[in-house]
C-alpha cells in the first residue's frame, strides 16, 4: 500500500507532506504511486477538505466536544482518506492507496488461472477472495491509522510550541527531526 | 546517517544526517522534550512581573492611544492562545470512553475550557465567574477578581482606562479563534471600582471595593458562530 500524509493549515495551506509505503507484511516502505496518481493526489486531498468541514462539528457527544480523529471520511476512486483535526483546526490527512490485489482489481493473487480472461472473470475472482480486500472501516485499520495520527499529533504539538513557528503565516515544517519522527510512526503502525 | 553533510566542522556532528541543522549543546531538540512535564514549571512571580513590564513598555513605544496600546498587548497574547489550546488539549486526560483527544465543538465547553483548564494552567486557579450577557446573546463575560497580570501595575490618572489584562484577553482570543470560534474581539475592562460605586450610592458615600482589580473579559462571538451553535443545538448533538 502507498500512503500520502499531508498537514494542512486552517487556511488550507499545505505545511508538510510525506509519501511512504507500507512496512507491514514485508513491505519495503516505498510508495508505489504512478506518475499520474502522484499528480492527482493533492487534488484528491484538497477536495476531501469539504467533507472535513462537514463532519468536524458533529455529531458531538453530550459534553459538547468531539474526537480529533475523524476516521475514514472520503473515497475517490481507489484512494481512501482519513483525517485527524487538531484543536487549532489544523488538518492531518492520510491518503491510502491499497495495492491492486487488495482492491480485487487483479485476480492473480489467488492463483486463479482465468486471470487474463477478461474483466468479468477477473471480477468473479476478486469476489471470491473478498476476505483479503482492503476495508477502510475495518477496526484494525482504523486503530492503526489512529495510532499513527496520535504519534504525529504529539510531534506536531511540539512543533507548534516553537515560538518562531506560526501556523497562521503558512510556515512549512522543515525540521528533519520532524520528518524522521513521522517516518518512524509510519513504519511502526502502517 | 548520510555522509552528504557539507558543513563539516561547526560544533558536534549532526546526528540527524542533514548538514546545517544545529543541535543544542545537550543534543536535545524540542522533539525530545516531554510535553506533559508540568511539575516545577512555574515561573516566579517577580520574573513574570519584570518581563511583563518590559512587554508593556515595548508595546507603549510610538503608540497613539490607550486603545492602540491595548490592541498591541492583545496581539502579543494571541499566539500564546493558539499554542496553549493544542498543548492543553493534548495534556487533557483521556477517558476510556473517549480514548482519542477531544476538541470543543460548542461554545460552552470552549468557555469552560478557558475558565478552568486555561486559567489553572496560567494562574493556578479557575476564573471567578462566567456569565452570558443579557443584552447580547453572542457576548460572554469572564470575571477575574484579581488578575495576576495587574498585580504590580498602578495606572497613572490619565491612563485610568487602560487595563493591562488586554494581554490575557489576547490569549483568550487566540484560543477561541484557533478552535474555530471566530470572535469580534476580546477585551478586558476594570469593573471593581464601578461595582463598588454602584453599591455605595445607596448607603455610605464611599465603600471600599472588595475586589478593586476585578476585571471582566468580554468575549463577543461572530454571528456565524452563533448560527452554527443553533444548528448544532437543534440537531441534538
Amino acid at each position: 500500500m502507498s500512503y500520502l500524509f499531508t498537514i494542512l493549515s486552517p487556511t488550507d495551506t499545505p505545511l508538510y507532506t510525506h509519501e511512504f509505503g507500507t512496512s507491514r507484511s514485508s513491505g519495503d516502505g516505498i510508495p508505489r504511486f504512478s506518475a499520474a496518481e502522484r499528480a492527482l493526489n493533492p487534488f484528491i486531498l484538497h477536495s476531501s477538505l469539504d467533507i472535513v468541514e462537514e463532519v468536524q462539528w458533529g455529531p458531538s457527544s453530550t459534553s459538547g466536544s468531539a474526537p480529533m480523529y475523524l476516521k475514514h471520511i472520503d473515497k475517490y476512486q481507489y484512494n481512501y482518506i482519513s483525517c485527524w483535526i487538531t484543536g487549532a483546526n489544523v488538518r492531518f490527512l492520510l491518503l491510502t492507496r491499497p495495492r491492486d490485489e487488495a482492491l480485487g482489481l487483479t485476480s492473480g493473487g489467488a492463483g486463479v488461472a482465468g486471470g487474463s480472461k477478461g474483466s468479468l472473470a477477473g471480477g468473479r475472482g476478486a469476489l471470491g477472495g473478498a476476505a483479503g480486500l482492503y476495508n477502510p472501516t475495518n477496526p484494525a485499520t482504523e486503530e492503526a491509522v489512529k495510532n499513527f495520527f496520535v504519534d504525529v499529533y504529539e510531534v506536531w504539538v511540539k512543533t507548534v510550541m516553537n515560538p518562531f513557528f506560526r501556523v497562521g503565516n503558512g510556515d512549512v515544517v522543515k525540521s528533519p527531526v520532524f520528518r524522521a519522527r513521522v517516518a518512524a510512526a509510519a513504519k511502526k503502525f502502517l | 546517517m548520510s555522509a552528504s553533510g557539507a558543513g563539516a566542522g561547526a560544533g558536534p556532528p549532526p546526528s540527524g544526517g542533514t548538514g546545517g541543522l544545529r543541535y543544542p549543546s545537550n543534543k536535545k531538540t524540542i522533539y525530545d522534550r516531554n510535553l506533559n512535564r508540568s511539575k516545577n514549571a512555574e515561573l516566579s512571580r517577580a520574573a513574570f512581573a519584570y518581563l511583563f513590564v518590559e512587554m508593556i513598555s515595548y508595546a507603549q513605544r510610538r503608540v497613539r492611544g490607550i486603545a492602540d496600546l491595548e490592541k498591541r498587548l492583545n496581539t502579543q497574547g494571541y499566539p500564546l492562545g493558539l499554542r496553549l489550546l493544542d498543548l492543553l488539549l493534548h495534556r487533557s486526560p483521556t477517558s476510556t470512553s473517549s480514548p482519542s483527544p477531544q476538541r470543543p465543538t460548542r461554545i460552552l465547553p470552549l468557555l469552560q475550557f478557558i475558565a478552568q483548564t486555561l486559567w489553572r494552567h496560567l494562574f493556578s486557579r479557575p476564573a471567578d465567574a462566567l456569565e452570558r450577557s443579557e443584552a447580547d446573546a453572542g457576548q460572554y463575560m469572564l470575571f477575574d477578581n484579581e488578575p495576576l497580570v495587574n498585580q504590580y501595575i498602578s495606572l497613572p490618572r490619565e491612563m485610568s482606562q487602560l487595563n493591562c489584562a488586554a494581554f490575557v484577553a489576547g490569549i483568550i482570543e487566540g484560543v477561541c479563534d484557533g478552535a474555530g470560534f471566530a470572535t469580534e474581539g476580546v477585551s478586558a475592562h476594570s469593573v471593581g471600582l464601578e461595582e463598588a460605586g454602584a453599591a455605595g450610592t445607596e448607603g455610605e458615600k464611599k465603600v471600599k471595593p472588595m475586589w478593586p482589580d476585578r476585571t471582566v473579559f468580554l468575549i463577543k462571538f461572530k454571528p456565524e458562530v452563533l448560527e452554527r451553535e443553533e444548528i448544532l443545538g437543534r440537531s441534538g448533538g
